[in-house]
Parts: structure tokens; sequence; C-alpha cells
């Protein structure tokens, strides 16, 4: 299977979304309980994400620069399965909206129905953090991003 | 009805490549295959400049078939 220089570009975004969710989202979900301002090594942490983005994508876009040395011009089937798979972006990002409305109302919700209870240890687990909220916020960013770029690679491969 | 076309009898014809068709009317290697291959409808543009540098008339190159 031969690959052009744009199906590569969009798998390097994939990989990066994947390696992303798979390194760096299990520490969000550790401290999803707590403050932003009481998660330890939080600075630490966004500017190694930071850094190690950088790095990866230079590296990767040089490589590709490099193995395909011609420039490929973009024209108006690159524009339309950018609008596609864009717009396929757009709709699960506005439907994650939802469920993030969704989740903050429900955790409103059972806590107020946990405090009649009286059960203060249930009550207490049913906080609303910001750290639940960044954890929430970014699992929601990145299956949205992966199933963009995989629906933009699947329109490369049969438009 | 689909909309068909002649473009790769055609292109061979003129001795041109894939390649440089696309050159020739501001597109990548990758759209004239598609549209050979019926996958993708270029837009009436496109589709006029690619007949016009393979010097046939558009509906000679684009046709509707059941």
């Amino acid at each position: 299977m031969s690959l052009s220089k744009k199906e590569l570009s969009i798998l390097i975004e994939v990989v990066y979304s994947i390696v992303f969710t798979l390194i760096f989202l299990p520490y969000f979900y550790e401290n999803q309980e707590k403050n932003l301002i009481l998660i330890d090594g939080l600075v630490g942490k966004i500017i190694q994400i930071t850094i190690s983005s950088i790095i990866y994508f230079s590296l990767a876009y040089a490589l590709l620069e490099v193995t395909f040395k011609k420039k490929e011009a973009r024209d108006e089937r690159d524009d339309m399965i950018n609008s596609k798979s864009y717009k396929l972006g757009y709709l699960l990002y506005e439907f994650s909206l939802f469920i993030f409305i969704g989740y903050v109302y429900s955790k409103f919700q059972n806590k107020e129905l946990l405090n009649l209870t009286g059960n203060q240890e249930l009550y207490n687990s049913f906080q609303l953090t910001d750290g639940g909220v960044v954890f929430f916020i970014l699992v929601l960013l990145a299956f949205t991003s992966i199933i963009k770029s995989l629906y933009q690679f699947y329109l490369y491969r049969t438009v | 009805m689909i909309l068909k076309n002649n473009l790769k009898e055609v292109r061979q014809k003129k001795g041109l490549t894939q390649e440089e068709l696309g050159t020739n009317v501001g597109v990548s290697r990758q759209t004239i295959i598609s549209i050979e291959r019926y996958r993708y409808k270029p837009t009436l543009e496109l589709a006029m400049k690619i007949a016009q540098n393979l010097n046939i008339k558009i509906e000679k190159l684009f046709y509707f078939a059941d």
C-alpha cells in the first residue's frame, strides 16, 4: 500500500493523538479528583507535553519533507475532503459538548440527591473538580480528533 | 444516471501522464486518478480546464450514463 504525502501527514496526526492519549491522559485520569492548583507537577507536565509535541511534529514533518521532496498541489478535492472531515469533527465536537453538559449536570443532580441520604463519603465523591473537567474535555478532544483524522484518511483512500 | 468520462482514453491519446495533466490544470495526480476512476466528480471549472487542456469539447469528455 503506497501512501501519498497528504495521507502520511494525516497518519502523523493520528499517531500523535493516540500516543498523547496513551501517555498523557493517564496522568490527568489519576488527578481527576483534585483541583488544578493541587495537581502535582501540572506545570511540568504541560511543558513536557508542549516540548514533546514540538519535537514530534518537527521530526515527523522534516522526515516527510525529505522523503517527498516534490511539493503536492492543494486542490478542490483536498478542499472537499477537508470540509467533509471537519464537518464530522464539528458535529462530534458539538455532540461532545452535550455529553459534557450532561456530565456536569448529573454531577450536581446526583450530589443533591446524595445529600438527602446523609452519606457524607458518597456525597464527597461526587465533587465536580477542575481536574475532572480537564480530564473529561481532553478525552472528548482526543476522541474527536482521532475520529476526524481517521475519516479524513478514509476519504483520501476512497475518493 | 452516473457521470462518467473518457478522460483516461483522451489523455493517453494526447500522450500525457496523469502527473503532467494534473500540473497543467493545477491539481494533484491523485485528483486525476480519482476522476478517471469516477470516484470524484470535478467542479465545472476543473472539468472545463481539463477539456480545454486536452483540446476537446467538455460534453465529449464528460457524459451521463445509465
